[in-house]
């Protein structure tokens, strides 16, 4: 089953010169651990700052987000059109685990002009937590698409992906983590950014599978974007990781090697794990579906994140019933354990 | 699982050897990753196939991003990219199989703290993804191979399963040299127990591998006069004794690999196409190499007696 | 979902901390000070007199009359414990009062690592946001983990760029600059901290700014302020751990933090100090802790320097 790629970027003119423009990436990995996290061990896990409480919410499921990182940037801006743009400022960065069992990092920030045309004390960006500010002439529409065009992540130009990678690799050593996971799974990066368009337009997604790793969303909002609007986005572009990421995960499980070929008890052992410790987190919208109903519609319909789960679900379910039917007429409950330990 | 395959000398057939293990495991539904860290020779593209880098990556390989040049290395889908036909498309059932090149004249480089770090989190990445990461070290007592002890002595990769293969050829002088590589004066032994490894653990994750063994199929044997086949018989015994005498003894040997007359030709992976189509490679070095694949993840061979 | 950062909601949990115009130091003493005993600090606060004088003097000038001014001390009990404090501390405030500069308030410098169950250094460290020298795209390591903290570029050849050198290309050489500099380069690199059997010990200048974050009002912890003055109860403990990180022993005192700092140092303290600025100069404050301090500045008239480091005076006047 491949997801259809849409690798259109839209065309619309830049409309004006303060133009919100927000970009990110999101890294999504399984937790190294055997055992998922429970919710005291979680908000101990993202304590990245003593001072800070981790926030914790327990409905739909235990959702636990760090505070905050910043992390100072000048250099180079990908820009689509190869110009010599320069930027300043602040990325910020967090953590988030979410039933105590998938990790991401995610790491953002929002473009503005610079008034002063040059870099300022640092103190000037210290009080503008996660915005960046350009130097140099370039277009809304020449930063966002220069940001997911797939060279944008040479050395030099502006990697908010670096900044969350190390914060994965900074978890991957925590105490809490016994580093024996119960399925192999591969990283995930979605980057993305938002663009503003002028009001009256509809919202639109452009999501785009690059490769078995990484993925590029692209996201045209019309109309005002306040304060808040502009908060709304990273939550959404986390969660869409985050469904990506089990979708991916589920869709490698059941296509690694044909199902068909494999006796019963190595079909439990194989899709086991997926089911008891990926499927019940599938709850697309459940966090930012409220404040970006109108996004989580369009990625519905296109590349149509549920209809692909549920297949893939019901391909999972088809199989162990399948399995289950000769196993229990032949063989007792017990000698279904697992046969293949962890390898030493 | 993480393999490091590790070799005294040049010319072990280590490289194409621990390639075609690679695939091997692949072809049987593993996810495999092979890294090319032999950085004085990068030539796994080569063995694989993959152009355009046929003596490593131009940049962005490993060597770049150890020295923190590029966040992350290269990545190449052997499947997707290679121009061997019969690596152009995954096998039905195959897992994937990853090449990460190393890079174009990238050369040794110094000890560093920070290589270490960047190469003991690759190390941990790809462990989470890959049931196999294969490691190709250059040959010798080189920074490669002390990174991959340093690294794997990490507390980060402390849970994660290490085996150490040590590729050598058939006669005295490469026995002798194997033996020196794991447990002489700055021996993989030595060097890992002073790293923090447990002496009694790295003993157990080693294992040898015999390359280029002359078999019996050989032209060499199979048409020898009688007084050279008794002759050589006695120097294959003698070879056993020595062998047994410095550690290289069959309870440490994983596999054992035939002469092939492809490979001296042509540093490739041996397909079930060149076996049993077109016959240009022997079966023995298909069912040898097979019986490597089948023995690297069987918890039988790698008992201590 | 709202926002992660509480700058952006005006968090009213942020608690606001009294503060004084000025929070003046009177000098800072090695444990070997104590050890020299009576007559040795007896100097020291006769030495400090006249430019503590003059710093409040100059606060009279600036605020008038009724500058609210208060002393404080810091007590090196962190890198060496000398005796007992029942037994130094009230020599201490004993010899500053005969030399007419009282100590309102008396710190430990362990607390600024811990005091109770807080640990402000390690908060301090997880607010640093280094000041990016020019090409800086998010892949370097932060400060947090490679324990150094600079005002520009390193050069290459120096920390960990130099073992990256590959065989037969020695690293070019170049030299480190100052990010921001005036036409030419004074630059610093400060070590924050090192490990020692795994625990890890805060380094000197690190202390110091926390010391100064402090003083200036600026932290808290999940927004309730970090250290709280406990009242002097008329005698020292035996056991520095006992020790409050932060003693009121003047009941009449004026709040502890202060808009702005003054420090009577011996010279030898002036490269802790500049390294100290350094670090003022990357820290990020909360908004609501900022946005507080300047307002009731504003409400009270008081000019404040907008960077941090401009808000530290000093005095490198004494004797070694």
């Amino acid at each position: 089953m491949t997801r259809p790629k849409r690798d259109k970027v839209s065309g619309n003119k830049d409309a004006g010169h303060e133009t919100v423009v927000v970009c990110g990436e999101v890294r999504t990995a399984l937790l190294q651990t055997s055992l998922p996290l429970s919710q005291d061990q979680c908000a101990r896990f993202l304590a990245l700052r003593p001072d800070e409480p981790v926030r914790v919410s327990e409905r739909p499921n235990v959702y636990a987000v760090s505070p905050d990182l910043l992390t100072g940037v000048d250099c180079r801006l990908p820009a689509a059109s190869g110009s010599r743009v320069r930027g300043v400022g602040t990325v910020r960065a967090h953590a988030a685990l979410t039933g105590g069992r998938v990790i991401q990092a995610s790491a953002h920030f929002q473009y503005t002009t610079s008034v002063s045309g040059q870099r300022l004390p640092w103190s000037h960006y210290l009080v503008r937590p996660g915005l960046v500010e350009r130097l140099g002439r370039t277009t809304a529409d020449d930063l966002t698409a220069g940001f997911l065009a797939p060279r944008a992540t040479e050395p030099g130009l502006l990697d908010p992906g670096s900044i969350a990678s190390r914060l994965l690799d900074r978890a991957r050593g925590h105490e809490l983590l016994d580093g024996q996971p119960p399925l192999k799974s591969r990283r995930t990066r979605l980057r993305w950014a938002v663009r503003q368009v002028p009001p009256g337009a509809e919202p639109s997604v452009h999501f785009t599978i690059v490769d078995t790793e990484r993925r590029t969303l692209l996201l045209l909002l019309p109309g005002l974007m306040d304060a808040k609007a502009v908060a709304s986005v990273p939550p959404f572009c986390e969660e869409l990781a985050l469904h990506d990421w089990l979708l991916t995960t589920l869709i490698r499980v059941v296509e690694r090697r044909a199902l068909g070929s494999l006796s019963g008890p190595e079909v439990a052992n194989r899709l086991g794990p997926a089911v008891s410790h990926l499927l019940h987190l599938w709850l697309p919208g459940a966090r930012s579906g409220r404040e970006l109903p109108e996004l989580w519609n369009g990625v519905e319909q296109q590349p149509g994140f549920t209809r692909q789960w549920q297949t893939l679900v019901q391909r999972i379910r088809d199989q162990l019933a399948l399995q289950s039917l000769p196993l229990h007429d032949s063989a007792p409950e017990s000698s279904r354990a697992p046969t293949s330990a962890p390898r030493r | 699982m993480l393999v490091f395959a590790a070799s005294d000398k040049g010319g072990t057939g280590r490289s194409v050897t621990s390639a075609n293990l690679a695939y091997r495991r692949a072809l049987r539904g593993d996810d495999v990753c092979y890294l090319d860290f032999d950085f004085g020779s990068p030539t796994a593209a080569a063995v694989f196939a993959v152009p355009d880098i046929p003596r490593g990556a131009a940049s962005g390989g490993l060597h770049s991003h150890l020295r923190g040049a590029v966040t992350e290395p290269l990545r190449i889908d052997v499947w997707d990219r290679s121009e061997h036909d019969s690596l152009r498309y995954a096998p039905a059932g195959a897992g994937r199989l990853v090449l990460v090149p190393g890079d174009l004249g990238g050369g040794e480089f110094a000890t560093a703290q920070e290589a270490v770090n960047r190469c003991t989190k690759l190390f941990a990445q790809l462990e989470e993804e890959f049931d196999l990461v294969l490691v190709d070290l250059s040959a010798g007592r080189s920074f490669a191979v002390d990174m991959a002890l340093e690294s794997t002595a990490r507390p980060e990769l402390r849970s994660a399963p290490c085996h150490w293969l040590v590729f050598h050829r058939w006669t005295r002088q490469h026995i002798l040299a194997a033996a020196g590589l794991v447990y002489g004066e700055r021996g993989l032994l030595a060097n890992g127990i002073a790293l923090g490894h447990d002496p009694a653990r790295l003993r157990a994750a080693l294992r040898f591998v015999r390359a280029v063994v002359p078999g019996q199929d050989s032209p060499g044997i199979k048409h020898a006069r009688p007084p050279q086949s008794v002759w050589m018989h006695a120097v294959s015994r003698q070879l056993d004794a020595l062998a047994a005498e410095n550690g290289l003894g069959h309870g440490k040997v994983l596999g054992s690999v035939p002469e092939e007359p492809v490979l001296k030709l042509q540093e490739q992976l041996i397909t079930d196409e060149d076996v049993l189509e077109t016959q240009v490679a022997n079966p023995e070095t298909r069912s040898a190499l097979e019986q490597l694949a089948r023995r690297l993840v069987d918890d039988k061979a790698w008992e201590e007696f | 979902m709202e926002s992660v950062f509480r700058e952006e909601t005006a968090d009213p949990r942020t608690e606001s901390v009294p503060l004084s115009h000025l929070s003046l130091e009177l000098g800072h003493l090695y444990m070997e000070d104590f050890a020299a005993g009576r007559t040795r600090l007896r100097s020291h606060f006769d030495e400090v007199r006249p430019w503590a004088e003059a710093a409040r003097a100059a606060a009279v000038r600036t605020h008038g009359p009724r500058a609210r001014v208060s002393t404080c001390f810091l007590v090196d009990d962190y890198f060496t414990r000398h005796s007992s404090p029942s037994l130094v501390l009230p020599m201490l405030c004993e010899e500053a009062e005969a030399a007419e500069v009282r100590i309102d308030y008396l710190a430990r410098e362990s607390g600024c690592a811990r005091a109770g169950n807080r640990e402000p250094a390690r908060a301090v460290e997880g607010r640093l946001v280094e000041s990016p020298p020019p090409g800086s795209d998010g892949s370097r390591p932060p400060a947090s983990e490679v324990g150094w903290l600079s005002n520009g570029q390193r050069s290459p050849g120096h920390h960990a760029d130099s073992a990256e050198a590959m065989a037969g290309t020695p690293p070019a050489w170049a030299p480190a600059s100052e990010t921001g500099a005036r036409e030419h380069s004074v630059f610093l690199d400060v070590e924050l901290w090192s490990e020692q059997k795994g625990e890890r010990l805060w380094s000197c200048p690190f202390l110091a700014g926390v010391w100064q974050l402090l003083r200036l009002g600026m932290l808290r912890h999940d927004g309730a302020a970090v250290l709280r003055p406990e009242e002097f109860g008329g005698t020292f403990p035996a056991e520095w751990a006992a020790l409050p990180a932060l003693l009121r022993l003047n009941r009449r005192a004026q709040p502890f933090a202060a808009y702005r700092t003054f420090s009577v140092l011996p010279t030898r303290f002036l490269p802790v100090e500049h390294a100290v600025r350094v670090l003022l100069g990357q820290v990020h404050i909360e908004a609501p802790v900022r946005e507080q301090v300047e307002r009731r500045a504003k409400g009270e008239g008081v000019v404040l320097p907008p960077e941090l480091p401009d808000r530290a005076h000093y005095a490198f006047a004494l004797e070694p």
